[in-house]
């Protein structure tokens, strides 16, 4: 990442980092933290049989369920829902981002509409990538954002944060009435309703689920026991992300649109989507609890990058394509392999255990990191330099040459 | 009592070594300090070298177990503490700034306050793992005015030297150690204590800001 981009971003999250101080210690957040982690620890120890009642209630609910055990099937299951459409909207997802699932879209001939504002933006920008989950733009500062939409648009756009919104709303309006499909990600599943929700503040995601299919990626650990957990652990989520208590908006999808307004009857197909597709997404997560790795209670506030001293120096080299930071390097160890986990940036990290601190859940990323380095070294993927300082040792008993 | 240096200490940073030995003396403690003295293992166990960590780790245990052991370096005293007893066994280990502490309390060891502005980073094996933020404060503020900075004690910035980072990524340690330094120039301090021999190596090589460990800030009138 440029180092403009890493000052910008830096500040972008100071201030995040200032607005949520206060809430972070308050009492209910401290209440509601404890919960979650209760809510986040019992579905990780109960994955399948929630996973099993979550998809059986959904299919009750009218929504069609797909099981993807890696990133080419679901991105094939969600090719396959498209009925034949070349132009799809979206919304921000970490786990879309995960699977590359824009640039495959793209890569078979569908082009894909951002309607996040800062995910428009980054899209707008090809040479850049999302720096923190839930603010993907935080790299970039108001002049940068002005030349990139203005450039994109071919038309000037003043460098004014207003002028700027407007021109991208505009443009994305005018691009909605063509889309039939709408792709959106979940924050969290509730099993025993048989219920989506989704977080949003622009309103974008109410526009696209309203669009005549809804595709919903969603990892399988989202997955919790009941609604009111997923209200739980999306206000958690946003209180770390965003420093507020609440979104601007909270979606609830169970079903397609449906009424029984005329004697009881049941109609489907009214103002919302007339298909509901959910594509579980496994691509290693199996694995990684097997591992018994704490890594799945993450609910993706984003709080463990924003302070942490390696990402506030690299920016998302350190991570794994939208799993950014340390955790997403642990992530790539079971959604590809050691070396690619290696490549993430495994022995970037200084093992300072300031983003558990951040952690709502507590999540122990250097620790795992520990052992992971261990796992990598006995492939032999350890760095020259630490094999230098093995030798020194060896021979001489300190870490130095001299 | 046996003084284990450290690496960085016994290697790079002499002086932080010198200091400690003068102030032990001043104290009257009986130590020594053992000729054939050897990594503790910590940067091995944190590089993914475990097995060839708990054979240095071995070796290392046989010189110390039975006695009370000083450590300047806060890697060395988290891998004693936490480390051995899981691989090779118990070590009666106490971090200098502990000692200097305990020394303080029982009148063996005299400072003289002085006027100079100074602020502490927590290295985070003291600090957020072993959870000792206290000691070091204490001790520093009978020698000078402690202020502190804004990320402080467990919310302490890491200084980017820890976990093999400083030999593998040069460039990402050093700009890490960029940003701890700023935080302590921030405060206005005239110079940036901390106590463990590897974040003054990274934090003074930035020359940014006056970097001393805590036992060469106490003899600070001495070495001028």
């Amino acid at each position: 990442m440029k180092k403009s981009h890493i000052s910008v971003m830096n500040r972008s999250f100071q201030v995040l980092d200032q607005r949520r101080r206060k809430l972070l210690k308050d009492h209910e957040t401290l209440k509601l933290k404890e919960r979650v982690q209760g809510i986040r620890a019992y579905s990780m120890d109960h994955l399948e049989e929630l996973l099993e009642e979550a998809a059986r209630n959904l299919e009750e609910n009218g929504v069609e369920v797909i099981m993807a055990g890696n990133g080419e099937e679901a991105r094939g299951a969600i090719l396959d829902q498209l009925e034949g459409e070349v132009l799809v909207a979206k919304s921000k997802s970490n786990t879309a981002g995960e699977i590359l699932l824009s640039e495959h879209l793209e890569e078979e001939g569908v082009e894909v509409l951002e309607t996040d504002l800062g995910d428009r933006i980054v899209q707008m920008h090809r040479e850049s990538r999302p720096s923190h989950p839930i603010g993907p733009a935080a790299h970039l500062d108001l002049e940068m954002i002005s030349r990139i939409v203005s450039d994109y648009l071919d038309k000037e756009v003043d460098c004014e944060p207003r002028s700027i919104l407007e021109a991208v709303k505009e443009d994305i309006l005018m691009e909605l009435p063509n889309i039939r499909v709408g792709i959106t990600g979940a924050n969290s599943v509730a099993a025993s309703d048989g219920a989506l929700l989704m977080v949003h503040n622009e309103g974008n995601i109410s526009m696209i689920s309203l669009l005549d299919v809804h595709i919903i990626l969603v990892g399988i650990d989202k997955v919790v026991s009941t609604l009111e957990d997923a209200v739980s652990v999306v206000k958690l989520e946003t209180i770390y992300a965003t420093g507020k208590k609440t979104p601007a908006y909270m979606n609830v999808v169970s079903s397609p649109s449906k009424t029984a307004d005329i004697e009881q009857e049941l109609l489907k197909d009214m103002y919302g989507a007339r298909r509901v597709v959910v594509v579980f997404l496994d691509n290693g997560r199996r694995e990684l609890l097997q591992e018994g790795a704490e890594s799945l209670w993450c609910i993706g506030c984003g709080s463990c990058i924003v302070n942490c001293p390696v990402y506030s120096v690299t920016g998302p080299e350190f991570g794994y394509r939208r799993h950014l930071g340390g955790r997403g390097v642990v992530m790539s160890r079971y959604i590809e392999d050691e070396a690619t986990c290696t490549d993430s940036g495994l022995f970037k990290c200084t093992l300072c255990g300031n983003c558990t601190r951040e952690c709502p859940l507590e999540i122990p990323t250097s620790q795992i990191m520990e052992l992971l380095r261990r796992e990598c070294v006995e492939e032999g993927l350890h760095i020259q330099e630490h094999r230098v300082i093995l030798d020194n040792i060896k021979k001489r008993g300190s870490a130095y040459r001299d | 009592m046996i003084y284990f240096q450290g690496c960085t200490a016994r290697k790079k940073l002499k002086n932080i070594s010198k200091s400690t030995q003068k102030l032990l003396d001043q104290a009257d403690v009986e130590y020594t300090v053992l000729d054939d003295e050897e990594c503790c293992g910590s940067v091995l166990l944190r590089t993914g070298f475990t097995r060839d960590a708990q054979e240095s780790m071995a070796k290392t245990y046989d010189k110390l177990k039975g006695e009370r052991v000083v450590v300047s370096c806060a890697g060395c005293y988290r891998t004693f503490r936490e480390d051995y007893p899981q691989m090779v066994g118990e070590v009666d280990v106490v971090h200098i700034s502990q000692l200097l502490e305990e020394l303080i309390s029982e009148v063996k060891l005299q400072l003289k306050k002085e006027e100079v502005k100074v602020t502490y980073h927590d290295p985070c094996h003291l600090g957020r793992h072993l959870r000792e933020y206290d000691a070091p404060r204490r001790v520093l503020e009978m020698k000078g005015d402690l202020v502190e900075m804004d990320k402080n004690r467990e919310e302490s910035r890491c200084c980017g030297s820890g976990g093999g980072v400083k030999s593998a990524y040069p460039e990402l340690s050093e700009s890490m150690a960029e940003h701890r330094a700023d935080d302590a120039i921030r405060t206005g301090a005239d110079v940036l204590v901390t106590c463990c021999p590897f974040c003054v190596l990274n934090l003074d090589s930035v020359g940014k800001i006056r970097v001393l460990d805590l036992t060469e800030f106490l003899l600070r009138r001495d070495e001028s």
